[in-house]
């Protein structure tokens, strides 16, 4: 019996890979709907902050990420993008980081078709700027001064999108959805700046750091993760990408779990027999 | 027939690196070092193109051949960080580490003073204006707040002792921070799961017939690789093993 629980604490770690791999492949295979359920505030507050907003408003989705990062945050960039268009809201989206286009480019193909919206009237996507802070601080004197052209060469400035949009005052706010410290940049050099309403998505990981954002209405929203996506998804009524891999987390953290429980058990009889 | 074609070429791609590179899990092998590799080197050539065609050709070469000779100022000076490259005249480089200094602090300091330094102080404290009319719970909620804020930065207050009154402050500003990095371990851990779970979707759509079955043909593929090198490793340690004897 000893041996037998020494042998299971020393089990080569390739074995729990297979098993984390097969918990993970099974609710993609079949999904099993157990996410549903909304908990987060600052998911509802990011929710209400768009759904409040008027048609014809004007509002900058900012995608700040790299492929490297895409399962957590694709899913809320789409779904975003996905209420924004279902609230008539006009959207420019832009991005300071150099591994986005590509991402961009890949919504852009999917989610306007199905809103039926059209490229340079209701929405328009800038090329890539690789310096935010400048891009940030000229847009409040002159965006057009920041962004002339967008990403496939256009002029921006006349653009039926683009009517009545010269600063950051004729804007409703700024949806940005980040892995990288972009999200703190646009609430510090704009939203507490010049007091344009932010509301973000972010990873897990960087998450909980937003807390005295929130705390202190600086943040109006947030998304965290994949399940701030899911929840989100579940208050937009368009389950997606987000929810499916909700499924897949919950089965993968109930092992871990297991894995965790077991094995300290098994120290302590082990512990005690000695 | 092109689309198609160049459709099935992408997921075999995607797919095949992917696998390749998490055969490291298994144990380290060529094809994760020609996956490694592959990916260091698209990586910086991604960047290079993306660099090439998003800033320097239109906002540096473009409006400088259209009159623009003022550029000329902003581009030497960024030019000039190349030169610590040339020990010799490194030196030129200061001009420009300078200005980005100069511009950066300028603009930096001020605001993020005001965001992440003044305005949390004041979210702190602001709450308790308006304590006749706070519920319980939120006098509890804003009570912790302000309480672990003041004991977590007891513990990192280091001109005096920490003995008494600060030495119990400074504890519970450590259970604060164990929460703090509990939570963050947790969330960490559920966003890489996400992340492989994108990789695992990823492979599932890749294993259809629209991809030509990349996925589970790549798998059987790396599979076959691992059992030869085992038997050919095998083998070479018995041809050895018998040199040695002999």
């Amino acid at each position: 019996m000893k041996d037998r629980l020494r042998r299971f604490l020393n089990i080569d770690r390739r074995w729990l890979f297979l098993l984390l791999s097969v918990v993970m492949i099974w609710p993609i295979i079949h999904p099993s709907g157990i996410a549903g359920r909304t908990t987060q505030q600052s998911v509802k507050d990011f929710y209400d902050f768009i759904e409040n907003l008027k048609e014809n408003d004007f509002v900058i989705l900012g995608v700040d990420y790299d492929p490297s990062i895409k399962p957590e945050l694709q899913p809320q960039a789409v779904a975003a993008l996905r209420h924004l268009f279902r609230r008539n809201v006009r959207v420019c989206i832009l991005t300071f980081i150099s591994g986005a286009p590509g991402l961009i480019e890949e919504i852009k193909q999917t989610v306007p078709q199905e809103a039926g919206k059209e490229y340079g009237k209701d929405y328009v996507v800038m090329a890539y700027n690789p310096n935010y802070m400048a891009a940030m601080t000229q847009m409040s004197i002159d965006f057009y001064k920041a962004y002339e052209k967008d990403a496939e060469g256009n002029t921006v400035k006349g653009m039926p999108v683009m009517k009545g949009i010269n600063t950051y005052r004729d804007m409703a706010g700024v949806v940005e959805i980040t892995g990288t410290g972009m999200l703190d940049a646009w609430v510090a050099y704009v939203g507490d700046k010049y007091n344009v309403p932010i509301i973000g998505g972010t990873t897990a990981i960087s998450q909980l750091g937003y807390g005295p954002y929130l705390q202190n209405r600086q943040l109006l929203g947030l998304l965290g993760g994949m399940r701030g996506g899911s929840e989100y998804e579940t208050l937009t009524g368009r389950k997606d990408k987000a929810t499916s891999g909700i499924d897949a987390l919950n089965l993968s953290h109930m092992l871990v779990i297991i894995l965790i429980l077991t094995s300290n058990i098994i120290l302590l009889v082990l512990k005690e027999k000695n | 027939m092109e689309n198609s074609l160049s459709v099935i070429l992408g997921g075999w791609l995607s797919a095949g690196i992917t696998i390749f590179l998490f055969s490291f899990l298994y144990k380290d092998n060529p094809l994760f070092k020609i996956a490694e590799h592959l990916y260091l080197g698209v990586g910086m050539g991604w960047w290079f193109i993306v660099l090439l065609y998003g800033t320097w050709i239109p906002k540096a070469y473009e409006p400088f051949m259209q009159g623009e000779y003022l550029l000329i100022i902003p581009v030497l000076l960024g030019i000039s960080l190349v030169t610590q490259f040339i020990p010799r005249i490194s030196w030129v480089s200061r001009y420009g580490f300078t200005f980005i200094m100069g511009y950066g602090a300028g603009l930096v300091l001020p605001l993020n003073l005001a965001t992440d330094f003044m305005a949390q102080i004041g979210g702190t404290i602001k709450p308790f204006a308006a304590i006749a009319s706070m519920s319980a719970g939120e006098f509890i909620n804003y009570f912790l707040i302000a309480a672990g804020a003041v004991c977590v930065l007891t513990y990192f207050y280091f001109s005096v002792e920490h003995k008494g009154f600060i030495k119990k402050a400074s504890n519970i500003g450590i259970y604060f921070l164990m929460i703090y990095f509990g939570a963050s371990f947790g969330n960490t851990v559920m966003a890489r799961f996400s992340l492989l779970y994108g990789r695992f979707d990823m492979l599932y759509d890749f294993s259809g017939a629209r991809y030509a079955f990349a996925t589970p043909v790549i798998i059987l593929l790396t599979v076959c690789f691992f059992v030869y090198r085992h038997i050919a490793d095998k083998k070479k340690a018995g041809i050895t093993k018998t040199a040695k004897a002999e």
